[in-house]
């Protein structure tokens, strides 16, 4: 399954993918509980539009994440919807790349994709590289890519 | 000379950022505050707090190998607000390795650059569940050895067993006391602290072996092993 998630506003991508997700921020941050795996797996806490993204994100064999830069990091609409979604792995632990990740729910994911757009300085690209890269073992991608653009262009995808 | 420390855990209590903002305000002199985000109803009053502060040490969990969501706005309105503040990170993240704080202390870098704050550096801690398990059970056996001190009509020889636990858990908390006591000596003396990286002193193949038991006790009390727990679940939604 494609899934596509990001947070441009007013800009419509529905047929881009299997399934499009809107990052609106039209819902509550992680209050940090880890309920979602210790007393209902794979569902939040908290009940808004994103009680169950984990398991969309969870079954993505390719995930595109379009996201505004902060700081050479996810923009907070998106940051939340992740933050939001740890149930796509389990409370076990493991080692993926040499360092302890915790088992993933689902299975392993093809690629991530993430496309940021905004000003971006050198250092924070930098620290994008290096953000994706993590991202991609802590989830339990296979590969993984990153683009800048300073506007978003619908061209790309 | 005044601090402020900020709390950025969403939890309300016993979070692991709260407990290192506390311990390292220990040492460090002068005027401190120490201030919890986690609403925008906290922003303003944190930033009235650090109009005549000189140093803001940031203390935050590490969420998805990034800042916590509920930061980032609190981030964007500092922007240009503030000057010629020092600012620390201490991090603390649920895998053993410290290290894998360095995108957020990157992040935290990045965002001192454009709001115009002094980025003096950050300690990164690995297996901050633990470290915060264990401080909870140090204050518990403390009180209990303590107790049992009293009733046996103040017999000061049963406090040994005691000590010997607080020994283990300042063996294993070594790394993080000392490189917090070196971080509250650069706060105190306005100074450059540069990245760091520690960890409970535990190899991670024992401490994947506590984490799974962990989580596998609190899944049990709240009932999540019988709801599926490893399931794959579809959304029904
Ligand atoms: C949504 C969420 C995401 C997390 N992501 C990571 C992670 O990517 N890497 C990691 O080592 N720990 C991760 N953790 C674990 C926290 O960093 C750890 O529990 C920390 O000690 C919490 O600190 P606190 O008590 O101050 O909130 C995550 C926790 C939550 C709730």
């Amino acid at each position: 399954m494609k899934v596509l998630l990001h947070d441009l506003k007013n800009i419509d991508l529905t047929n881009k993918a299997d399934q499009v997700i809107v990052a609106d921020g039209k819902y509550a941050p992680c209050q940090g509980c880890f309920k979602c795996w210790t007393k209902h797996p794979a569902t939040c806490a908290l009940k808004d539009s994103l009680q169950e993204m984990c398991r969309i994100l969870g079954q993505a064999d390719e995930l595109t994440i379009i996201t505004e830069n902060y700081y050479g990091g996810y923009s907070p609409n998106v940051k939340r919807l992740l933050d939001r979604s740890i149930g796509t792995s389990t409370p076990m632990s493991t080692y993926r790349g040499g360092l302890m990740h915790h088992t993933l729910r689902y299975w392993k994911h093809d690629s991530l994709r993430v496309i940021v757009y905004g000003d971006i300085v050198e250092a924070e690209k930098e620290t994008w590289r290096q953000m994706v890269k993590a991202n991609s073992l802590n989830n339990g991608f296979t590969d993984y890519s990153v683009e800048f653009m300073n506007e978003w262009e619908g061209s790309v995808l | 000379m005044k601090t402020v420390f900020i709390d950025c855990s969403p939890k309300q209590r016993l979070s692991a950022s709260g407990f290192v903002a506390t311990f390292t305000r220990m040492f460090v002199f002068g005027r401190k505050v120490q201030c919890k985000l986690r609403t925008p109803k906290d922003f303003q009053p944190i930033f009235e707090e650090i109009k005549d502060a000189d140093s803001i040490v940031f203390c935050m969990p590490l969420y998805v190998d990034g800042i916590p969501s509920h930061i980032l706005p609190f981030l964007k309105e500092m922007e240009n607000k503030f000057t010629n503040k020092n600012v620390y990170v201490i991090a603390n993240n649920g895998f053993i390795e410290g290290r894998q704080n360095e995108p957020l202390m990157q992040n935290m870098e990045n965002f001192c650059h454009r709001a115009n704050l002094n980025w003096c550096g950050g300690l990164g801690i690995g297996g901050g569940v633990m470290m915060n398990v264990m401080r909870i059970m140090f204050c518990v056996v403390c009180a209990l050895s303590l107790l049992q001190v009293v009733l046996n009509g103040f017999d000061f020889s049963l406090l040994k067993d005691s000590l010997d636990d607080a020994l283990v858990i300042l063996i294993l908390c070594c790394g993080i006391i000392s490189f917090d006591l070196w971080l509250a000596y650069c706060i105190n003396n306005g100074k450059e602290y540069g990245k760091h990286y520690t960890r409970i002193m535990l190899p991670s193949f024992v401490f994947i072996v506590c984490a799974d038991i962990f989580f596998t006790i609190i899944s049990l009390f709240q009932g999540g092993i019988f709801r599926g727990w490893f399931s794959k679940k579809k959304p029904t939604m």
